[in-house]
């Protein structure tokens, strides 16, 4: 092995240049191990995703007037990442062949689905710049057609009847809703609150609940993270504070809400027959794993 | 880790290949690294037991072998002599007991998922202790400065140091501790280590008490919200992981100087470098990576504080004329200056030297270390 002790002049010009070659490597080490440059996660690659706007809404809103933006302003940017989720983006129907107004699908959208139905005939679907029909299908029925072109897209529509189609797009950002009016109403009083822990995943954020006049439960989590998965749902528990999933499945607990999305700050109205006074806890359930995610223990404010 | 000394050579046996006798040396039980192998074997099993340890049984024999391959191979070179590359596979093991590749699950025995970590790791290890000689020994201690390369140049997004917290099993935690307290002082005394290792633990558990009072924080993957107070200082001070590196890594008579006061102000140095890096991080990661720096930092200057502690000497012996102490073993340092910069090793450890705590000092307010420790990446195991 080659000695770097003293390589004198008389040193061999292949160790000098394995010298030059070592001392080469050291120096590189110490800048991309200072990630100078981005060096280190350019190489290696990022745990941590460009910050992006959240979104704002489940349905993006389109106005019948033409595009409009999907997600908010740059001054709720997010490295965070939710479960990819479908947002609203139009509704589209018609009778017999057309080329639709268009909609807007988000650079940050993963794909966009249309759920349709026809009633006679056949409808075929096609986006600009895509060989492929987005659907193809005898009529009548009711299914779905994906793609993944984003931008502005019009579709051309060939049918020989009625039609409808569900625009919506699959976004991993997170959603931001703003607290639902009836939360914010006077006679609305908030009756438990609590912090997320963690159990057997990450979860952090505040959970509120409140009771509206009508005596209807509404239910906020507010800054609100948790480790993605599909079909997590939130369930009510009578335990004040279950740590594990063996302690929580050793209870009863009932459905509260369905947790398609895993990051922000969302809203849920509570089915009229769970009353949360019954309940001590709220659990992040994952019913394909059977895992408690994490917990919030109900307070009252 | 700590190599304590070299086995006496036993070249009774030998090989013939091509008409040519190669001596072999085969493993000496009274080998003092088979003591220290025994320890790190022991927590090994522990970690594959009772810690859920997340490295697999492969991970940990592929380390081995690479790094017992390297040494062999070069000391076969060097000496013409097949033997037993115990320090290599010391290494190897050493790397595997703090390194971790991500994503990598307990239970998994046989994942070779991240195995190039491991296998660079080794290679960076056993480079440095062969190429890096600026005094005619090697500077650096081997598994230390291979776990720390990977650390911050493949960086969090790939591997991790094993967690300051061994839980959650008490029974496994409580073995732990009694497997290293006992292999410390079984190696330790060995080595006349035990005062560098108590001057280490002194000023560490010192400097982090005071963190602690400041209100310091950390944040970990493992722990629900920012970690303070009595906290703080018990998780950092008198973390196993803590102890496992003040025990068997820095007290690697190799690397470590070789006169008592210098051992003394080096396990001193060490901590205090330690500590000042770790008081601007707020991750576990960079509280890792600055403990384990700090070896790196002090080893760059040994050859510095052993010159100091000599002259300290030998002005205390020409004011006083009584009859000298044994001069410490060990070479004399060569001529300081820049002439000394014209040498590939001396840069290089230079380099490594400066490098190293700016690299570590930048890891405090690195997103991505942030955003992995607080679990957010959307990864179910992101460490």
């Amino acid at each position: 092995m080659t000695d770097l002790v003293v390589p004198g002049p008389s040193t061999p010009r292949s160790q000098r240049v394995l010298s030059l070659l070592g001392l080469v490597a050291v120096v590189a080490s110490g800048l991309v191990g200072g990630n100078f440059l981005g060096l280190r996660e350019t190489l290696w690659g990022s745990e941590s995703p460009e910050a992006r706007p959240a979104a704002l809404s489940r349905d993006a809103g389109q106005p019948a007037s033409g595009p409009a933006p999907t997600t908010a302003p740059a001054a709720g940017e997010t490295v965070l990442r939710s479960q990819p989720w479908w947002q609203g983006l139009t509704k589209l129907e018609g009778r017999g062949s057309t080329t639709t107004s268009p909609f807007t699908v988000s650079q940050d959208a993963l794909q966009w689905r249309a759920k349709w139905t026809c009633d006679t005939g056949r409808l075929l679907v096609r986006a600009p710049g895509q060989a492929r029909p987005v659907i193809d299908a005898a009529c009548p029925g009711a299914e779905t057609g994906y793609s993944i072109r984003k931008g502005a897209v019009s579709l051309q529509v060939t049918a020989d009847g009625p039609w409808t189609m569900a625009i919506d797009q699959q976004l991993e950002l997170p959603l931001n809703e703003p607290p639902l009016p009836a939360m914010t109403a006077p006679d609305t009083k908030m009756v438990f609150t609590g912090s997320l822990y963690r159990m057997d995943q990450v979860g952090t954020g505040t959970l509120n609940i409140y009771q509206t006049a009508d005596g209807r439960h509404l239910l906020r989590l507010d800054s609100f993270f948790v480790t993605a998965n599909i079909d997590l749902e939130l369930r009510f528990s009578p335990l004040e504070a279950p740590r594990t999933t063996p302690q929580f499945m050793a209870s009863p607990s009932v459905w509260a809400a369905p947790l398609d999305i895993t990051a922000g700050s969302l809203n849920f109205t509570l089915p009229p027959d769970v009353n949360p006074a019954q309940y001590r806890s709220v659990v992040v359930w994952c019913p394909i794993i059977d895992s408690a995610y994490a917990a919030v223990t109900l307070r009252q404010p | 880790m700590t190599a304590p000394t070299k086995a006496p050579p036993a070249p009774s046996r030998h090989v013939t290949v091509r008409g040519e006798q190669i001596p072999v040396v085969l493993p000496n039980r009274r080998d003092p690294r088979l003591k220290l192998s025994t320890v790190v074997i022991s927590i090994h099993v522990l970690g594959q037991t009772l810690l859920d340890f997340k490295v697999s049984i492969a991970q940990i024999l592929i380390s081995m072998a690479v790094c017992g391959l390297i040494e062999g191979v070069i000391t076969f070179r060097n000496t013409r002599v097949l033997a037993w590359p115990a320090s290599g596979v010391l290494t190897g093991s050493s790397i595997a007991l703090i390194l971790r590749a991500s994503g990598t699950v307990h239970g998994d025995y046989w994942s070779l998922n991240g195995i190039e970590f491991f296998v660079l790791a080794g290679v960076v290890s056993l480079l440095s202790k062969h190429l890096i000689r600026p005094t005619g020994r090697h500077l650096f201690n081997p598994s230390n400065i291979g776990i720390v390369w990977c650390l911050l140049v493949v960086g969090p997004n790939q591997v991790f140091a094993q967690y300051l917290w061994w839980g959650p099993s008490i029974i496994g935690q409580v073995l732990a501790y009694l497997v290293i307290l006992f292999g410390a002082v079984w190696i330790l005394r060995a080595v006349k280590m035990i005062p560098m290792a108590v001057s280490f633990m002194v000023t560490f558990a010192a400097l982090i008490g005071l963190f602690a009072l400041g209100g310091r924080e950390f944040i970990a993957i493992w722990h629900d919200g920012p970690i303070g107070g009595m906290e703080y200082w018990v998780n950092v001070a008198l973390s196993a992981e803590v102890l496992v590196f003040v025990f068997f890594m820095i007290s690697d008579p190799q690397t470590a100087p070789k006169a008592p006061e210098a051992r003394v102000l080096y396990g001193a140095t060490v901590a205090a470098v330690a500590a000042a890096l770790i008081y601007f991080q707020q991750t576990e990661f960079g509280i890792k990576v600055s403990i384990l720096s700090s070896l790196t930092v002090v080893c760059a200057v040994v050859p510095f504080l052993e010159a100091a502690v000599r002259r300290r000497r030998e002005g205390a012996e020409a004011a006083a004329p009584v009859p000298a102490a044994p001069r410490a073993p060990g070479p004399a340092v060569r001529p300081a200056g820049l002439a000394a910069l014209r040498r590939p090793a001396v840069l290089a450890a230079l380099i490594i030297a400066v490098a190293t705590p700016i690299d570590t000092a930048l890891l405090h307010d690195n997103k991505q270390v942030i955003l992995i420790e607080q679990g957010q990446v959307g990864k179910a195991n992101a460490q």
